[in-house]
Order: structure tokens, then sequence, then C-alpha cells
């Protein structure tokens, strides 16, 4: 993976490596300059081993997600691109007839070709591509899809791919032929009926050298020797999409299927190795280009291309993982302040008395920091290696789901990555623990030796009696009464924090203009981005700092969210207007308590009204015409999580009443631990409620996904997708059915009985899918962008189809009744088209890219006027021809019937060329379509057909894509271990806590087994909240947006919940909290009570 | 060793609430060994108040943990109410403690998440009380301690004098045979000391419980019928206070 959010991953790990540095010379410079904090700080460490542990996890699961994320993408990435250089090997880049508008990449595993070339021509073509500078080879070359038996093993494979070669012209690719103990093997050696057999074949149909087998063309076998197995490579057949193949001589290829003097592409091998012919591509592409000229052929990159490509796949899958891994990095960054904090709480009586004989607070903020880096500096590692294995394991499961799909994946990691994912996990907890450290130093040095809760000073409201106090009163409102003295400091320090963003702008700008100029400018744009970053976050806290020495915080937070909302409506941005209307609600809370509304009605409202705010922006009903993407998945998640725990831990003890009355009365023992149990949680609301936030922000990530995933499979559940056919046969292009039915009967025997249980078959022909192209029509003055065709699957049904299928359409044209009258209409006029749900624009989200996007109707019109687009065979480019929308087929059926349906006499005007036809195959009641299609494909093996049934298909898909949604919310399920990690961190330090008072509760009747039950209710009662609150968030934002109008037109109806997913992931996170407090729990049980009322 | 006779409210003279005899305790860590109690023999009639005496480490609060059931000993009897309390196990020990005994620390030892009345109630429902019956009861308790107004306070919203009645409160609503107390005045000043002695004083009368006060206070010992001296783990001498002996 070369690219991570649009920067080099190289100069990320530069950068971040100089942030690193920065780090750790911090930590030295503290050891250097006052070495008796350091190693006060490091000494900590050995105190308590098992809370050591307990650190180390919670601080390395941030690091663990991240190096997890960037071994997948690394895994990926190397997958695809080996899996290029090796098939493509010699090939560089590949010239074929020219494609209308769209040059674009060429698909290296497609055995299409846009049309053939004259055989001629093509010579012509390499014989003045060899003089191009940096080409060393030219190769024409013919290929197909064949059905190929092995008579020896009773063995047949439908689709296999032909490669037919040039012997004369192997030049450069004499490597690609190799036997599979590495031998080069030529071309030029093969009789006309012998063949090498590429390894996957030989596996299928179980091959070896000196078989005879037979292919079949045009229902018409073909005896052929094997003379070698040859390794898997593009010019043996090795296609990609159909990874198995032959390949055999040039003219014994053109004349077994029947194309004397057409070749279908030119390969172009350049100067160099497999890898080192690649740096040429772009200069020898064009140099190609250049020799073709005007002729309507098309030189690309093919490997350049697929390279690139693989990068992308692998930059969008690990940045894909990244943003999911978020919630468990959030709640990994909230672990690692609750520990240090919890740490300061263990450690306030000495922190005290070191304040009391002298020390410093950059003394204590140093002495954190010594221990926490060092924690740091271990976890970080110990995540990187974690990270490795789950991603190993995780990268198992891929292989497995992707195996399908013609994809080998092997794991792979590089340093690169480790070393960004290590610097990345030390860098943030390193942020996190100087905060925490500077935050825990603030304290007041004797109510911390007395071990006294710190006093706040309450503020003084000003009395209102008249309007001049009104005056006063409205001013303290928004500003805290203060000295003019403070006032001046304050702008000084808004203009230093001033000064620094524009310094940090300086470098951003001087970063974007620096980078890709060169390897030294990326280096030196990283390196000003996050010296900008550090100068931006500097200058934040600066300008805060000023801004909270003057203004009351309801104030501030008002005063902030105003603009944020004004740009979020300026720009349409869901993002800072959402983050906008949360600070104004937190505001008016804050400001609340400041005129003396209850903490509790205050808290509560606010978070009552910040949970509807978020859910009505994500349904649709509040701004609805604001964008956003992925990031406000993350933003609902935080900011609903903290408006339900802030609910939670102020009203838990009402809903605690309940629950302590109704326990309490069927088991009256329990009484006392119950209220032991929930009273200390309920005191101390910040660590109550940093656990609920951390396990009900990751129980709501993956609730939500699970929940949108079920939904969104569930649309395909029922009937409708299979538009009221039960198997569809792919026909082999070299091998014309026609008659599907007849070609069972014809077999005779069991096959004629099959035969009868086909009660329709109806064909529908595919147009080529590298020339089938379509726009919309143009308007007056059109752009180049409106003149530009995009691809698109065009079909041409026949007329038994239009008659007898059960497709659904979502959307009719005015002036149709019924879908049974638009599918008679495309019947019957040339001018009719229908088109599949997919080209409509759903109004946001990621279509309205590079596809074709229908104009003039939007998803969920149950009407729309006729729309009129444009239609062409792209190596006819002038051949235009106008067709009007008048149906679009359901969202359900468009995964099955996706495309752009022609009348049947448009289509053949269109495309003289169909690649290739499917039948359509309705049965008669109670048939299993499974083992009627099974018997369809071994019947008519030989002329190479493929039967699948349709619901089997959507199944397989289901399945490949709910496996992939596992392995993610798997992925995401490690952050529940940050909450399991919390709930544990928690409990350990309450045993110590409160050592005496488990003493004293012992002494006056506490049995051992009620102190541990005690506990471990505790540990229950914050699990469970995070627990169900993430539950409950999750499902009711999933419900929100699944009933929101965009989903909603996409098909979704209803709302399903996938109880045993979450029951399951609920359960799994119940059950580890409390394994997580077992421990504790024990030690508290078992603390001798004498020893725990000692004082020392 | 005398044993005292003189000052105990007892009926008869002869019904020991506290019978213990020749009690060892050894603390062990990695290699030394610390003789905390060496053979003492204290017998301590019902209603009485006893005081235990002497510099710090002498074993004081070690005796008292142990006569109580807190702690465990190495040798020696310890009888309670007729109980050998050590033959108990931890479960009967510990609910022998909830019925029999009431416990008044230094630092009070209040739950700080709970207001008074929860704190006060909660030996009763640790030992099965039901709910209301134990706010009636505990309720009962803090207007014996002049404190029923204070309810619902947290203990952090109360002085350290109603923090210590609170204690006793709570020691008391079980209605205990015995009330052990560590230096039940030793976080307090001198005001608050007396009433809350005064308050001990009032309760050992009207209920004749029994009272084991561990107190480096020559003061608070001298409002006690018997002063108990302890040196080196072991009772080297006792004495009526000059008061006790003039009533």
């Amino acid at each position: 993976m070369n690219d991570l959010f649009g920067l080099s991953m190289t100069y990320i790990m530069i950068g971040l490596l100089i942030v690193l540095a920065v780090a750790l010379s911090t930590v030295v410079w503290v050891a250097v300059r006052n070495r008796v904090m350091f190693f006060i700080g490091v000494r900590n460490i050995p105190r308590r081993r098992a809370q050591t542990i307990l650190i180390i996890i919670g601080l390395m699961l941030s690091t663990l997600i991240i190096s997890t994320a960037f071994s997948i993408g690394d895994t990926v990435n190397y997958s695809i691109t080996s899996q290029v250089y090796d098939h493509l090997h010699s090939i560089d880049e590949v010239v074929q007839v020219k494609t209308g508008d769209n040059n674009g990449n060429h698909d290296h595993g497609s055995v299409e070709a846009p049309a053939p070339i004259p055989e001629t021509q093509a010579a012509a073509l390499a014989q003045k591509f060899r003089s191009v500078s940096g080409v060393d080879g030219v190769l024409p070359f013919v290929h197909s899809t064949l059905p190929m038996s092995n008579p020896r093993a009773s063995l047949t494979e439908p689709l296999n791919v032909l490669v037919g070669l040039d012997a004369t012209a192997m030049k450069g690719f004499e490597s690609d032929i190799e036997s599979v103990d590495g031998k080069r093997l030529s071309i030029g050696d093969l009789a006309p009926d012998e063949i090498y057999v590429d390894k996957s074949l030989s596996e299928k149909l179980d091959i070896v050298a000196g078989d005879k087998v037979q292919v079949f063309t045009k229902d018409q076998p073909h005896n052929l020797t094997v003379k070698a197995i040859v390794k898997d490579r593009r010019l043996t057949g090795n296609a990609g999409q159909i990874s198995r193949g032959f390949v055999m001589e040039l003219k014994s290829a053109q004349q077994l299927l029947g194309r004397s003097g057409e070749v279908d592409k030119i390969a172009v091998s350049n100067s160099g190795g497999v890898y080192d012919g690649l740096n040429d591509s772009k200069t020898v592409t064009a140099a190609l280009n250049n020799v073709i000229g005007t002729a309507k052929f098309q030189a690309t990159e093919t490997k350049q291309d697929a390279v690139d490509n693989a990068n992308t796949i692998s930059s969008v899958l690990t940045t894909f993982f990244v943003v999911l891994g978020l919630f468990a990095i959030a709640s990994g960054m909230m672990l690692i302040f609750l520990i240090f904090v919890m740490l300061a709480a263990e450690r306030r009586v000495e922190m005290g008395m070191m304040r009391a004989v002298g020390t410093k607070r950059l003394h204590l903020t140093e002495m954190f920091l010594a221990e926490g880096m060092t924690y740091n500096v271990l976890a970080a590692a110990v995540g990187c290696g974690l990270g490795i294995v789950v991603s190993l394991g995780m990268v198992q499961i891929m292989a497995a789901l992707f195996s399908g799909f013609g994809l080998s994946i092997q794991f792979h990691v590089t340093a690169r990555s480790l070393i960004v994912s290590y610097s990345l996990g030390v860098v943030l907890t390193f942020l996190t623990v100087t905060f925490s450290s500077w935050r825990i130093s603030n304290l007041n040095i004797v109510a911390a030796v007395r071990d006294m809760a710190e006093s706040t000073p309450r503020q003084v409201r000003p009395s209102v009696d008249g309007f001049g106090s009104l005056v006063s009163y409205a001013i303290w409102l928004l500003f805290k009464p203060t000295s003019w003295r403070t006032w001046w400091t304050s702008m000084l320090v808004w203009i230093g924090g001033i000064f620094l963003l524009a310094v940090s702008s300086v470098f951003y700008i001087a970063g974007i203009s620096v980078y890709g100029g060169s390897s030294a400018g990326g280096v030196a744009a990283v390196v000003l981005f996050i010296a900008g970053a550090l100068v931006s976050i500097s200058a934040i806290v600066i300008a805060f700092t000023g801004f909270f020495r003057i203004f009351q915080l309801g104030g501030l937070s008002l005063l902030l969210g105003a603009p944020l909302l004004l740009v979020g409506f300026a720009t349409s941005q869901a993002f800072p207007a959402g983050a906008g209307l949360s600070l104004e609600i937190a505001g008016l809370a804050l400001l609340g308590i400041q005129v003396g509304v209850p903490n509790r009605l205050a808290a509560t409202t606010a978070g009552i009204g910040l949970l509807i705010a978020w859910l009505l922006l994500a349904g649709g009903q509040l701004f609805p015409n604001l964008n956003g993407g992925i990031e406000m998945f993350f933003l609902s998640g935080v900011t609903m999580i903290l408006a339900s725990t802030f609910v939670l831990v102020y009203n838990a003890d009402l809903m605690l009443g309940l629950v302590t009355r109704f326990v309490g009365g069927a088991f009256s023992s329990l009484v006392p631990s119950i209220r032991t149990a929930v009273a200390y949680p309920l005191a101390n609301k910040f660590r109550t409620g940093m656990t609920i936030a951390m396990i009900s922000l990751v129980m709501f990530a993956l609730v939500m996904m699970s929940t949108m995933n079920s939904n969104f499979n569930h649309i395909f559940l029922g009937d409708e997708p299979l538009g009221g056919y039960q198997i569809v046969v792919t026909e082999n292009p070299n091998n014309h059915i026609g008659d599907i039915k007849q070609a069972l009967i014809d077999k005779g025997g069991d096959s004629a009985a099959a035969a009868t249980t086909l009660t329709e078959v109806d064909e529908v022909r595919l147009a080529n899918n590298l020339v089938a192209e379509v726009r919309n029509q143009l308007p007056a003055n059109p752009t180049t962008d409106d003149k530009k065709f995009q691809k698109y699957t065009v079909v041409g049904p026949s007329i038994g189809f239009t008659e007898h299928n059960g497709v659904k359409l979502d959307a009719r044209a005015t002036g149709y009744g019924s879908d049974a009258d638009v599918w008679k209409t495309l019947e019957t006029d040339p001018n009719a088209a229908i088109i599949d749900t997919n080209a409509l624009d759903s109004g946001g989200g990621f279509d309205g890219g590079s596809g074709f996007t229908l104009r003039g109707v939007k998803q969920g019109d149950p009407t729309f006027a006729p729309a009129h687009i444009q239609v062409r065979d792209a190596t006819a480019p002038d051949k235009i021809r106008d067709v009007t929308i008048i149906g679009i087929i359901g969202t359900k059926a468009s995964a099955l019937y996706g495309g752009l349906y022609l009348s049947p006499a448009t289509f053949d005007t269109v495309y003289a060329r169909p690649e290739s036809s499917l039948y359509a195959v309705k049965l008669a009641p109670e048939t299993n379509a499974v083992n009627t299609a099974k018997a369809i494909e071994r019947v008519l093996s030989s002329r190479g057909v493929q039967a699948d049934s349709l619901r089997k298909i959507i199944d397989d898909f289901q399945r490949t894509s709910q496996g992939f949604s596992y392995l993610i919310q798997g992925f995401m399920g490690i952050g529940l271990f940050v909450g399991i990690a919390a709930v544990g961190v928690v409990a350990f330090r309450t045993v110590v806590e409160r050592r005496q008072q488990i003493g004293m509760l012992r002494a006056i009747g506490y049995t051992r087994n009620a102190v541990a039950i005690s506990f471990l209710m505790e540990s229950s009662f914050v699990a469970a909240l995070g627990i169900l609150s993430g539950i409950g968030l999750g499902l009711l934002l999933a419900y929100q947006l699944l009933s929101s109008d965009d989903l909603a037109k996409q098909g979704i109806r209803g709302f399903y919940v996938p109880w045993l997913e979450i029951g399951a992931i609920g359960g799994f996170a119940f059950l580890a909290s409390l394994l997580m407090t077992i421990i504790p729990s024990r030690q508290a049980s078992s603390i001798p009570i004498a020893d725990a009322l000692r004082y020392e | 060793m005398d044993e005292v006779q003189a000052g105990p409210p007892s009926r008869n003279g002869r019904d020991l609430i506290i019978n213990a005899r020749d009690i060892v305790k050894t603390y062990r860590t990695d290699d030394l060994e610390v003789k905390a109690l060496r053979g003492v023999t204290l017998q301590v009639p019902r209603g009485q108040m006893v005081a235990i005496m002497g510099p710090s480490g002498c074993g004081k609060t070690t005796l008292l943990n142990c006569l109580s059931g807190l702690d465990t000993i190495n040798g020696g009897v310890i009888l309670i109410e007729g109980e050998d309390i050590n033959k108990l196990s931890d479960n009967k020990r510990t609910e022998f403690r909830a019925t029999q005994m009431g416990f008044v620390f230094q630092f009070y030892n209040l739950l700080p998440v709970l207001n008074a009345i929860e704190n006060v109630e909660l030996p009763l429902l640790v030992s099965g009380t039901k709910a209301k019956e134990a706010r009636v009861k505990a309720t009962a308790s803090l207007e014996t301690v002049h404190l029923a107004e204070w309810a619902t306070h947290k203990p952090s919203q109360l002085s350290g004098g109603q923090r210590q009645r609170v204690t006793i409160a709570r020691a008391l609503v079980n209605s205990p045979a015995i009330v052990w107390g560590d230096e039940p005045t030793g976080d307090l000043d001198t005001a608050n000391a007396d009433e809350i002695m005064a308050l001990i004083i009032d309760l050992n009368r009207k209920h004749n419980q029994t009272f084991v006060i561990v107190t480096h206070a020559p003061e608070v010992a001298a409002k006690c019928h018997r002063i108990v001296f302890m040196k080196d783990g072991e009772i080297v001498r006792e004495e009526v206070p000059q008061q006790v002996r003039a009533s």
C-alpha cells in the first residue's frame, strides 16, 4: 500500500518518525534534566504487576487496530500486485481497437475484445511498434473461451480460455511460457493439434502431459494433445475472471475458432524484466499511440494500470479499516486518559506530599510522562505484534471469502507499515499521556494530602433588581467576573493563537505546494503538514486558554457553535452544522447550570436534546439538504454516545432504585450488595461515564454495522429479485445453442426428462461490455462531460423474455398503467428502453461518480416523464441511436437484471456482434433449481454452458458479503476489549481505593461472598449500561437511516433487527467484562479485615 | 496481673461477655517474625467499659481485632458470649459480628457514596432485616445520636464529630452486646471528643452495652470503668480510674 488519505506512506513514515523522535526526546530530556522525577515515574511500573499488564493492554489497543488495518492493506496490495506481475509477466502494454470516448484502463482479466483486428493490420502495427524505443517484444494474439473435457479422467470444464500465439513473434515473451518446473517452452514446438495447458486447468481436469483432450466449437469436438503443463500466465489463458486456460499456435487457434486472419489484441513488452519494464510504461505507451496515429487503435498501460488499481484497492481498504477502527481508536484514547486519571487518583496523597515538599507541577507532569511513555513504548510494540497476529487471522478468512474471485490472498506486511503503526500508536498515546499528565498535575495540595475532594468555588450569581442589574446579569452570563489584567492577558494569548494559526496555514500551503514535486518535496511536505497540525493544535489550545479565562463555558460553547452552524449551512456540509448544533445545545445546558438549573435537569435535557437532534439529522427530518459522508457515522456516534452517557449517569439512580426494589424484593440477601454496587459507580460519574462511553461507542458501531447489513441483505429475500425465473444458463459464444430445451431433448434419456421441467426458456443477449455505451440526450449547450459516453451493460431481450418475465419495475413513465404495459411497449416500440435502478441518482452517497446517471429521474419517483438517452457501439462511434426510458427496474431485481434493455429490433441494429447470450429459465413447480442447473450444465458441458440457480447466485453473493461484514465487525469488535479492559482497570483500582471500606464492610457483617458479589454487580451494572446504551443507540440510528427517504427509495422496507447477532455481541461483551472483574472481586473479598482497617 | 473486680455495672460481676485466655498473635513477613500478642488474658463482664492503653506498637489494636474476630489468633481461646469465635467458619464469624458487635473507628470508615441513614442501616440489611424495618431502626439510631435531621447527608457534608456520631449510630443500630472502639476520638477536637465520650457513656448506662475502647487519650480512658495497660504485646497492669472509684 503506497498511499493513505492521498499522502505517500513513505512520507507519512518519515513525518511520523520525526514526531516520534520529538516525543522520545521529550522523555530523554526529562530523564537528563530531572532524574529523580524520571525514576519515581518509572519505578511505579513494577508496583502492581497485574495493573501494569492491564495498562499495557489498554495502551496497545489503538496500535493494534492501526497495525491490523495497515497489515490488511499491505496484504491486499501485495496479493493483487504479485498476481498482476506474475500473470501479466512480460506484458506491459496492450493495443486493442479504440472504444469511443472511453479509452480508459484495459481490463487485463477480460477475455473480451472490443472488435477483432485484421491480422495483416496487426502485423503492420507490430512491425512499427518494434522500432519504438524501449519495446523489446510485440505479440499479436487471439483469445476466446471454450469448453474442454479430459476423457481419461471423465472430467469436463465449460469455461476455459484459449490463447493463440504467433510463434514467430515470441521475442520478448519467451519467459511467459514456462513449464511448472521453470523450463522455458516454445510455441514453435507445438504441432497444430498440440497445446500447453496451464496449471489451474490441469488441476481442474486432472490433465497430465500426453493426455488427449477435447475442446468444442460450434458443438463439434476437436482432439488436442497436451504437450506440457505450464505456469499460470495471462498468455497461457489465466485471465483473472476465468483463471484457467491453454495455449496453442496462432494459426491453429484461428482455425479452431473459425477466425482466420483475425487477432484480438497486441501485447507489448518493454525492455527490462517483469518489474523494471514498468518504469518506461508511460513513455512507451505514448510512443505507441503516436505510432498508431489516427488509426482506430489504442495502446494502454495495462500493467501499470493493474498495479495502480491494486494500490487504489488496498488504499481504499486500509482507509476503510482505519475509519471503521476510529471508534476503537477513540475508545482506546479514552482508556489511556482514564488509566492515567486513575493512576493519579491512586497516588494523589503521594503527589500532594511531593507538592508540599517543593515539587513543581511540571515535575509531576514529567513524572507521569516518564511512566506513561515507558508503558507506551512497550505497549505500542506489543500492539504492533498483536496487530500482525490479528491480521493474519483476518487474512485467512479473507482468503477463504475471496477464493471464488480468482484472487489468491497471501499475507504480507511491510516494515514501513509497521514503523507507521508503531510511531502512530506511540505518538497518539504520547499526546494523550501528555494531556492527562498536565491535567493530573493541577491538584490542590491540601485536598490531595488529606485525600479530600477538590473543592470548586461556587460562582455567585448577580442579583437582579432593576434594569442596570439585568445588564450586569447578561454580561455575567457570557463573561467571567474577572480583572482587566486578565482581559489584557487573554487578548495577548488570542493574538498568539492567531499568529500560530497563521504560521500553521503557511506550513499547510507550503506543504501543498512542494508535495509531489520530488521525493525531498514529499518528505518536506509531510513534515510541514505534521508541524502545521501540531502548531494548529497549539493555537487552538492557546486560543481556548484565553477564551476560558474570560468567557463562561456555556457562553463560549454558544459563541463557537454559531459560526460552525453558519459554515455548515453555507457549504451544505453536515459535519460543521452537526458539530455547531451540538455545541449550541451543550452551551444552553451549561448556561442553565450557571443560572441555577440543577445539574441533573440540565445534563438530562441537553443529552436528550442532542440525541433527538442527531437522530433527526440522520433521518433527514432536520436540515435535509446537508451532505455528509462516512465521517458523519463517526461524529454522530461519538456525539450520541456522549449525550446518552450524560443522561445515564445523571439518572441511573432513578432506574436503579426500581431495580433495587424489584431485585431486593425477590432476593433480600442481595440488597446490601446491590446498594453498594450501585452507589459507587453513581458517585463517581467521570469514571463510570468514561467506561460506559467506551463500551457503548464500540457496541454502537457494531450494532449499526450489523443492523444495516442485515437490512440490506433482507432486500434480496423472497422471490422478487428472481424476476420470475429460477435458472440462468450462460452460453459459450463459440457454441451457440439457440434452443436449450430442444438441446436437452436431443440428448435423450434423463436429459429429455429434465427438459420437461423447463416450462419457459427466454433468451437475453448481452452487448460486448467494452463497446456498449450510453449517455443522456444532449442539452441545448452541451459541455464536454455531457458529450461523453459511459460504459453500461446493454441487454437485448427476446420477445419471450419481454412477455414472460416477472421483473418488477420501481417506476414507470407517465402514461403506463402497469409493468406489463411497459414490457409490452419495449417489445413493439423500437425507441423504448428500460433501465435498472443503479442508473438513478439516489440523492447522495457514492454514485454520480464515473458511472452513467440517468438525468430526470430520481430514486423513489413512482412515475416520471419519459427520459431520452443515446446508445452506441463504441467501435462505431458515429452511429448513435436515441431511445426513451419508459421504466425503471426495481432495486431487488436490479442485482440480477441490471442493464439497459433495448427493444429486440433496436439491439440488433446497434449491436451487430453481441458478445454472449443468457437464457432465463422457468421451472415447473416443486422442481429443484440447483439440481436442474447442475443437470443442464452436465448434459451440455461439451457446449460450454454454465447453468446456475438464481437463488443460489444471490445466496452465494450474500454469503460472501455477510462473511466480509462479519470480518469487518470482528475487526471493529477489537475495540470491545478497550471497554472490557476499562472495566478491569476500574475494578482493580477500586479494590485498592476501597481497601479500608471493604474492611469496614467485612467488620459490620458483609461476608466474603457479599463483597465479591458487590464488586461483580458494580462492573455488571456499568458494563450493562454501556452495552444497552450502545445497542439502543445503534438500533435507533439504524432505524432512522433505514426509514429515511434516501434508503426507503432504494427498496428498504420495514426494519429488521438481527437480535441473534446483537445478543451474541452484547453477551460476549458482558461476560468478558464480568470475567475481567472476577480477579479483583476475589482480591477484594479476600483482603484480611484487620489489614484493611489498618492506617499506614 | 491483677484481675480488677471494681466498677463494672454487671448484675453479678461474673457474667463475662469477653473471656480471652493466653492469646498469642504472631505476624510473619519474609524472614521476620513479630509477636504482637504474647499470651494475653482478658475478661470483661457485660456492661463494662474497658479502655486499653499503651504506647504505639504495644498490640492494642491487634488485641481489639483479635477479640472482635476481625483477625485470627495463633494461640489461646477467645469466648464472646460463651462462643469460641476462632472455631467459627468465616461466614459464621461474620454473621456473629453482624448481630453481636458494633465498631467505631478513628477515621469513621463510613461509605462516602451512601448518605448517613443508608450507612447506618447497612448492618441491619446485612443481617437480613427487611428494608422498611431497617429504615425505622436506623432513623431511631440516628435520633439517639441527635443526627436525625442530617439523615440524608453524605459523609462529606458532615463535620468530623457528626461523622463519628453516624459511626456510633451504625455501631448501635443492631443493639449489639459489645461495641469496639479503636481511637474513637482520635480524629476529633476536644469538644467533639468530650461530646462523643458523653454519648458513649450515656449509651452504656442506658443499654448496658459493653464497650472496649483502644485509646491514647488519658481523658477518654478516665471515663471508662477500667483501664488495661499494655506493653510489648502483654497486659502489664490495670487500673480503675479515680472518678469510677469515687462513684
